[in-house]
């Protein structure tokens, strides 16, 4: 044990730093809440992709980086200071659950495209709002040599936009014991509906239904021999998106904290700068003291996971902490900030939203102590 | 970034357990129930020989001053394990005193001090407030006069905790009475037999003694003074971060959440079970979350320590978050067993023979104590992000 970082980990850091703050300005965050415009950020993808941004884990033999979860992590906190569009994590997250799960064939079929930057992709493997709940709603039956899928994915990320969907679902097939699957499916066409919904981010979540949508034995993903997914996989993918989802809110409450503080040393009120009142420098430190507890908690997780491990009660403790922390640096920003923070001209606000839809995405802190509490063995 | 213990800090950690699970007899847990930590010559005494025995009083120390020279996240994995066992380890002397004579004393202050401090012989009882510097602890006033070869120190100390079972006062005095503030002031080792000491108790609200001492032209010879004169400001800042440091290890927060864990699942006397409750559930649940993130600061803090990095930031994020954290710990400890929460301690019927009660009573000490938490939110935005500091603002001004 010993939490510090090393130095190639402060180093590539502070390149995706120089790397996403040249890539993705505000204007760009601001662009993506543009319900006119395009929901893909090409020239950051095209950035992305020239950079091997995209497949920082996956294998060489696809192009990628062979980089662990815990730098993957380190990815999402660098690209959750500036915003980044929540297609760029669903894509990588996609890269992680195929590598994981898929056969070779898939992983070869499709993951050299995602490096590229060929390829928009999603991943929909618990319940959006608890992510502790990994049984699918989707069901599968036989039909001809592949399947067919009936059933309601919620909160799908921008789902018209995808080039590929991977969604896990329960098996239907006569006497034949239920199996968790995995299919690759391709938006729109036969059977597909959705229905886009604006979050109070301005990026658009889908709710998604499947009528007798058909899908070929090629993309079915059917685990290591052939007979179904391993529960263990399924849960580990999930706790893995919500962990990274937390290294990005722990991004994100940095840059409040630091944009904060730098605004109210400037500012000048009774002759003095505001940042020398007590009263403001204890709700900066109210601040530090939850980011710094969710930065050890977020890291601990994506850590633990890196290992190949399921982290129940870290992943657990990091929500609680994380959604808190981040929430609470906005809304104490915006009061140390006044009018200046208020007003849609100044960015403030896009944290904030952000803040609040990654608190309740994946399980609020009640939810998620819900969880903890299971890990704890309190509830049966 | 390793948050997985290494093999050789696993067998670290089996070494201080083996040691605590055949040495921290019934006797021991019996004398510290009535007498705490005070009666002379009893358990309490012979625990702390055997811990001098292993050479752990000393364990962060170089081997040329008769350390073991481990590191930080060694004593930090011992304090924790002794905090949860609920017995005396290495207390403000081993981990703020002796490195701070270590970094800052003469040859002469490491020859005469470190050997019995690592021995568990020598026990300070650290002079730091006054009745008018607590906070504003630059403002004190109790001051030593050089006569001949000889300290004269006259005036008094107070909150000077462990005085009555301290060999020494490790004393912070003015030996410059010209200078602003912070630039007179100076460290020196009084034995605190010596005459013209005066020890009176105070008990507080947890039941807790600390005292005022008082001094009256007691004289200690010159090599007494710590390092250099009138350089102790220097030295005791740095020390408070150490001793923050240790004073915030949460052993024995983790050790009060696991056992309000097992309580919680008891069925009370009116027949209920605390744990059926949902809101007590998720009561138990933050707590249990909030112990792991003071003890992930805890590891951090001595991961930079380690590293030679005196984390003053750090550990004043830890030492309030963790203070506040005792302080709810007691408040649901009193919450969630009905009625019989506010049973006191030492009454047969009280849930834990009335630890929570205890703990309620024990809390606050540790948030205005050690540096205020308002001071330390001062420091973790002066210092963490370059906050002008208001004082030295107002004193422009005047």
């Amino acid at each position: 044990m010993k939490l510090i970082e090393t130095p190639e980990q402060i180093q590539f850091q502070q390149m995706l730093s120089g790397f996403f703050t040249l890539n993705c300005p505000t204007s760009l965050v601001r662009q993506m809440k543009d319900p006119s415009a395009a929901g893909y950020p090409a020239a950051l993808w095209d950035a992305l992709a020239a950079n091997g941004l995209l497949g920082l884990t996956l294998p060489d033999a696809v192009g990628g980086q062979e980089a662990g979860i815990y730098e993957l992590g380190l990815f999402f906190r660098q690209a959750g200071r500036v915003l980044c569009p929540t297609l760029v994590y669903s894509t990588v997250l996609f890269g992680v659950a195929l590598n994981k799960i898929g056969s070779a064939e898939q992983v070869q079929r499709h993951l050299r495209s995602l490096v590229a930057g060929e390829l928009k992709a999603a991943v929909v493997c618990s319940n959006p709002a608890d992510s502790n709940d990994i049984e699918p709603t989707v069901v599968a039956t036989r039909h001809t040599d592949g399947w067919e899928l009936q059933g309601r994915l919620a909160f799908v990320p921008q789902a018209d936009d995808l080039d590929l969907l991977l969604v896990m679902a329960r098996s239907q097939d006569g006497s034949e014991p239920s199996r968790l699957l995995g299919f690759l499916i391709r938006p729109g066409g036969s059977g597909w509906s959705s229905t886009a919904a604006t979050t109070i981010s301005g990026e658009r979540r889908c709710l998604v239904d499947l009528s007798n949508y058909p899908v070929a034995a090629a993309d079915t993903v059917a685990g290591p021999d052939g007979t179904g997914l391993v529960t263990a996989d399924v849960r580990w993918l999930a706790q893995t998106a919500l962990a990274l989802q937390c290294m990005e809110m722990v991004g994100g409450t940095e840059v409040v904290l630091e944009q904060t503080v730098a605004y109210i040393k400037n500012r000048t009120q009774f002759n003095r700068s505001i940042a020398s009142f007590q009263a403001a420098q204890h709700l900066i430190a109210n601040i530090r003291i939850g980011l710094d507890g969710a930065r050890l908690a977020a890291a601990q997780a994506v850590y633990k996971l890196g290992l190949n491990r399921l982290a129940d009660r870290e992943v657990a403790i990091a929500k609680m902490h994380c959604s808190q922390a981040y929430k609470m640096a906005t809304l104490d920003a915006h009061q140390l900030q006044g009018g200046m923070g208020y007003v849609l001209e100044t960015d403030l606000h896009l944290w904030s939203e952000r803040a609040k839809m990654t608190e309740v995405q994946g399980g609020t802190a009640d939810i998620a102590a819900t969880w903890l509490q299971q890990a704890l063995g309190l509830t049966a | 970034m390793d948050f997985e213990f290494t093999s050789d800090q696993l067998a670290w950690q089996a070494e201080i357990r083996e040691f605590l699970a055949k040495n921290v007899t019934d006797a021991l847990r019996e004398e510290i129930a009535v007498y705490h930590y005070d009666l002379a010559g009893g358990e309490v005494a012979a625990f702390r020989r055997k811990i001098g025995q292993k050479g752990w009083f000393g364990l962060n120390w170089p081997l040329e001053f008769g350390g073991l020279d481990l590191g930080a996240i060694h004593q930090h994995m011992l304090v924790t394990e002794f905090e949860y066992w609920g017995v005396p380890g290495p207390d403000l002397t081993v981990t703020s005193v002796a490195p701070m004579i270590i970094r800052n004393g003469t040859a002469a202050n490491k020859a005469e001090f470190l050997p019995p401090i690592a021995r568990g012989e020598l026990i300070c009882a650290v002079g730091y407030s006054e009745p008018n510097a607590g906070t504003d602890l630059a403002s004190l006033r109790t001051r030593a006069d050089l006569h001949g070869d000889e300290w004269v120190i006259n005036g008094s100390k107070i909150w000077n905790s462990m005085a009555q079972r301290a060999t020494h006062e490790w004393l912070c005095v003015r030996t410059d009475q010209n200078t602003p503030q912070h630039h007179g002031i100076s460290v020196i080792m009084v034995p605190i037999d010596a005459p013209g000491i005066e020890i009176r108790p105070i008990i507080a609200w947890s039941g807790f003694r600390t005292n005022e001492a008082f001094f009256t032209d007691v004289r200690v010879p010159v090599g007494n003074l710590i390092g250099e004169m009138n350089q102790g400001w220097r030295y005791i800042t740095g020390a408070l971060d150490l001793e923050r440091g240790a004073l915030t290890n949460v052993g024995d927060l983790r050790r009060a959440v696991d056992d309000l864990i097992d309580l919680a699942a008891v069925v009370l006397a009116d027949g209920l079970r605390p744990l059926d409750s949902p809101d007590v559930r998720r009561k138990i649940a933050q707590l249990d979350a909030d112990v792991e993130i003071a003890a992930l600061m805890g590891k951090h803090a001595s991961s930079l320590l380690e590293d030679g990095t005196i984390p003053s930031v750090e550990v004043s994020v830890e030492k309030v978050f963790s203070s506040e954290l005792r302080q709810r710990i007691a408040d649901v400890g009193t919450q969630i067993f009905g009625i019989y929460g506010v049973l006191g301690a030492g009454s047969g019927l009280a849930p834990a023979s009335g630890a929570f009660e205890k703990l309620y009573r024990a809390a606050p000490l540790l948030r205005f104590g050690a540096g205020t938490n308002e001071v330390l939110r001062d420091v973790i935005a002066q210092r963490g992000h370059h906050m002008p500091s208001y004082r030295s603002l107002e004193k422009k001004k005047s």
